[in-house]
């Protein structure tokens, strides 16, 4: 066997790629191109539906949630730098100076994720209550204006989505970053002056990869997110995850659900393509 | 160059495909399979009930979790006597989450005529509208299987709009959809649900009001706001009600479901609709909060019992439903629900249980029961019921419109 | 690592001092951060509520940590299920994950086009629509729903985040230490036992970490795959939340939590007793 693979070496790529591929396959490209066709189908649950063809319907949901597709967009984009702004230092830490305490930061980064999302909206609703412990007492000593509250904002949502998404960020940031030899970044902080810009040409390029995997890691899931939104916002900040999911779950108008599902893919596979040529050169590019 | 148009030969290839497949498999998506003729159609009155057989011995009872009572070591008193007196084997499952995804999770099911899993499921009343719409229930014949449930139900919960003659289900536990206020952060006495919709008046709690996800739930609010009977009202009638609501939206903290509960108990919010069974919860850590049923009028909703087309164990069911209407059941899971029972008889005896608490010298258990027995919330009184309205029921296509106008007040 | 610190802190000036110890005062902080709502978490596993709700702290109590495991049976169930299934999920779409990332990183070979979209694409589908479609999958073969339907959709999800952190660890890797090996005689398995894995070992880890986070944590996708009888820990939460989450949740969150952190800590002293036994790895 090892032997025959020796002579066909063209073979060992597909070898590697057939369980996985085989299994999204048949267990998501299939059933999804079911779904999928619903969108060009017209009808009801009771009265059965028809395929016709319907490819208005595109439009059509676009104009009609034009504001939540791009507010999607929006917060997804604000989110991703966010969590690369917080995760890049943090990764950076832990791969260069983390010593022997790597795993122990790596696992507490993750660890806050191992409790039901229902505990931890609960916690943070508890922690940011609008008369909670401390918006009530920066309230009371008069530092805060009585109206004042963080729940119900973009900023909860923004903020929660970027907490949720945080690990995303830091680990791929840190496999990338843990990889590269520290000796390369001294003899830079000899070759250039400033440690910064030693930063900028040696590090920053020998992670690309990292920061490449952790923006999509962020920013596509992101921008599909509704339990943020959900939980932590009011209407101003419905994300087009809330309205698939209630256009699907509670309205069962089920082609238009699934026509929006796939604008939103569409949306976010365009913004990968223009972002990976923005980063070109690296073998990550679609 | 040519890579580039490579790449774009095999993605329109690849894009090709797609849409072929898409066109193979669409008759077998969601949806009803119109060619299938043994799936479940209206089964309007045609239709033979269940029921009338001996049990087989298994039961596969779904309900949500924490929905009955239980021992507080694990055990559930019911479900054991259950299976003591009958010799069924009864499987409890807490598998529903909310009605909307749970319907999401069965329809395919159901539509293909499979065996569910589950021979009771306890769904919310304008779910069980639906699914006799869709055909997705079980006829049962409550005069021959449930005795009791003519003997001891209340007739308040008999009959209901969205199961005339009670032929598909019987009401496990209601509850009613009022306004809950903090009295802490609002300094008058809210009576009138013009104090949650009255533009002028919410601006003083602006960002403090909380309003529910649940459609038909805010929208009857806002019909009786402007004096509409629920059950009555036409579509133009809705359509005021969405121009109310998309009014009161700019003050309106979140559209919630259940963790309104939340923002409620600490303080987030000040005047919230909210569900008489959690303001009895919340009352029991903070007593200030307040429940009231609007002068205007405020909801009843029930959540039933009904058996899904295709389950297994029909017998076993019905037998089942027959036992939670004996009295002294009822005042056992009304004890521990706290949600409203349909058997008004489980009072006397929820009151006879603190009585014999008591007499142990058990008084914590004796005081919640006595609380549990004299709460309005549990046992409403007749004024207050004489106040609730029921859910209208919806056919198909007003439960579109209903639903694309609502949308546009949750989600802009 | 630990080879290149640099001299004693001591004989350093102070703006280094402070300047060095921007980073690790920033990481900790961000870590508290994300630990908040883990510590309040805690705290009210030990909340002494009157009512059902567990949203206002009412005095201390420890009879939840009594009755953990006895008090909600269904409970147990749901978090054994729970950590079965992202167990499982996670080896096996780390493993297939990795295999997809290999084969992109380092061979050349028609498709990577179709094969890059069909790894992006499960991230970008609303969950929603991913739990449907499967769910329509399995009826449509008359699958039963439990178990494996719910491990095989997690697996499905996992692989795109797993190919896709692995590959950040691929990317830019030094072939020439795998020639070397084989240059001194090594054959393929060897040099990928004894170079490549190890090399790439820190990726496949925090893939797989990534991995188990999602799938113990998902509710939509698990709820549609879930079927009558088998509920997980997060299902039963959310449901629990119409009539209040009790305090034995959280206990149970914070016995994981506990679990985790003493699991790591006893890791990481086996390693350093293996470090000191052996001359340093590669890795190192």
């Amino acid at each position: 066997m090892l032997g025959w693979l020796r002579h066909h070496k063209g073979v060992v790529p597909y070898l590697f790629l057939l369980p996985g591929g085989l299994w999204l396959i048949v267990f998501f490209v299939l059933p999804l191109l079911t779904t999928a066709s619903v969108a060009l189908q017209e009808g009801s649950l009771a009265s059965g539906y028809r395929l016709t063809f319907n490819f208005g319907i595109f439009p059509e949901a676009i104009g009609r949630w034009d504001t939540q597709l791009l507010r999607s967009l929006q917060y997804g984009l604000i989110v991703t730098v966010l969590a690369m702004l917080i995760g890049y230092p943090m990764a950076y830490t832990i791969a260069f100076r983390g010593g022997r305490y790597k795993n122990i930061l790596l696992l507490l980064v993750i660890l806050p994720f191992f409790t039901s999302f229902i505990i931890r909206t609960i916690s943070w609703k508890f922690i940011l209550a609008d008369q909670g412990f401390i918006l009530g007492t920066l309230k009371e000593i008069g530092i805060l204006d009585q109206g004042f509250r963080l729940l119900a904002t973009p900023i909860a949502v923004i903020s929660g989505i970027t907490y949720n998404f945080l690990p995303f960020v830091v680990l791929p940031l840190y496999v990338a970053l843990e990889r590269i030899d520290p000796r390369l970044i001294e003899a830079a902080t000899d070759l250039y002056a400033s440690r910064f810009q030693a930063f900028l040409r040696v590090t920053l390029p020998l992670s690309i990869s990292g920061v490449f995997a952790a923006s999509l890691l962020s920013f596509i899931p992101a921008v599909g997110d509704y339990l943020n939104a959900e939980l932590l916002g009011s209407r101003n900040e419905t994300m087009i995850g809330n309205v698939i999911q209630r256009l699907f779950l509670v309205n069962r108008d089920y082609p238009e659900a699934a026509a929006l599902s796939l604008i939103l893919m569409a949306g976010i596979l365009v913004s990968i393509f223009f972002y990976s040529r923005l980063l070109r050169g690296q073998e990550l590019t679609i | 160059m040519n890579t580039m148009k490579a790449r774009a030969g095999r993605s329109r290839v690849f894009a090709a495909v797609g849409v072929s497949m898409a066109l193979v498999l669409g008759a077998c998506g969601i949806g009803p399979g119109d060619s299938n003729d043994a799936s479940p159609g209206a089964t309007g009155g045609g239709g033979q009930p269940v029921g009338g057989g001996e049990p087989s011995g298994v039961l596969n009872f779904t309900n949500w979790p924490l929905y009955i009572d239980d021992d507080g070591e694990g055990n559930r008193p019911t479900i054991d006597q259950f299976e003591e007196e009958t010799g069924i084997d009864v499987t409890y499952s807490e598998a529903i989450q909310d009605n909307s995804s749970f319907f999401g999770t069965i329809q395919p099911q159901l539509e293909a005529g499979r065996d569910p899993g589950h021979d009771i499921i306890v769904v919310t009343d304008w779910m069980i509208g639906n699914m006799i719409e869709l055909g997705y229930l079980e006829q049962i014949d409550v005069e021959r299987d449930i005795p009791n449930f003519g003997a001891n139900a209340a007739d308040k919960y008999k009959d209901r709009s969205y199961d005339p003659g009670n032929l598909y289900s019987v009401p496990w536990q209601s509850g009613i959809t009022g306004i809950g206020y903090n009295p802490a952060l609002v300094d008058e006495e809210i009576t009138s649900l013009a104090q949650l919709f009255d533009p002028e008046f919410i601006q003083k709690y602006c960002g403090q009001i909380g309003m529910f996800s649940e459609m038909r739930d805010v929208i009857s609010l806002a019909l009786l706001y402007n004096g509409v009977t629920p059950e009555d009202a036409t579509i133009e009638d809705v359509e005021a009600a969405q121009a109310i609501l998309l009014e009161q939206a700019e003050c309106v903290r979140g559209y919630y479901g259940n963790e309104y509960a939340d923002d409620f108990a600490n303080g987030s919010l000040a005047i919230t609709m909210a569900w008489s069974g959690d303001v009895f919860q919340l009352q029991l850590d903070n007593p200030d909060l307040q429940f009231v049923v609007p002068d205007e009028g405020g909801i009843l909703w029930t959540d039933n019992m009904a058996i899904p087309k295709g389950a297994e164990h029909p017998d076993d069911a019905l037998a089942m439903m027959d036992f939670v209407y004996r009295p002294e059941i009822a005042a056992q899971v009304a004890e521990w629900v706290n949600y409203i029972t349909p058997v008004p008889g489980a009072q006397e005896i929820v009151s006879q249980h603190a009585d014999e608490a008591e007499a142990d010298g058990d008084t914590e258990t004796a005081e919640y029961l006595r609380a549990v027995a004299e709460s309005p919330l549990v046992f409403p009184t007749d004024e207050m019921l004489s106040r609730l309205y029921s859910y209208k029921v919806l056919n198909e296509d007003e439960e579109r419109q209903w639903a694309e106008l609502f949308q546009r007040v949750t989600q802009g | 690592m630990a080879r290149t610190t640099p001299a004693p802190e001591r004989g350093r000036p102070f703006g280094e001092r402070f300047r060095r110890s921007l980073l690790p005062v920033f990481t900790a902080l961000v870590v508290a951060y994300l630990s908040l709502p883990i510590l309040v978490m805690i705290l009210f596993g030990f909340n002494d509520i009157q009512g059902r709700f567990n949203f206002a702290w009412q005095g201390f109590t420890l009879e939840h940590w009594g009755n953990v495991f006895s008090r909600f049976p269904a409970l147990n169930q749901a978090l054994i299920n729970s950590l079965t299934v992202a167990v499982v999920a996670t080896t096996v779409a780390t493993i297939l994950g990795t295999l997809i990332g290999l084969a992109l990183t380092r061979y050349e070979f028609r498709g990577r086009g179709p094969l890059n979209l069909l790894i992006f694409l499960p991230i970008a589908t609303p969950e929603i629509v991913l739990g449907a479609s499967l769910l329509a999958l399995f009826v449509s073969v008359a699958a039963p729903l439990g178990m494996a339907t719910i491990i095989i959709a997690h697996i499905m999800f996992n692989i795109s985040f797993v190919v896709v952190t692995v590959r950040a660890r691929i990317a830019g890797f030094d072939r020439h230490l795998e020639e070397a090996a084989m240059d001194l005689g090594a054959d393929e398995w060897t040099t990928f036992r004894k170079v490549t894995l190890p090399l790439i070992f820190p990726g496949i880890m925090a893939a797989a970490l990534l991995a188990f986070a999602l799938s113990i944590d998902d509710f939509v996708i698990t709820q549609f795959t879930a079927g009558a009888q088998t509920l997980t820990f997060p299902l039963w939460v959310y449901g629990a939340s119409r009539i209040g989450v009790p305090p034995q949740v959280n206990v149970m969150g914070t016995i994981i939590f506990l679990v985790a952190l003493v699991g790591i800590v006893l890791w990481l002293y086996l390693q350093r007793r293996d470090v000191t036994a052996r001359p340093t790895s590669l890795n190192e």
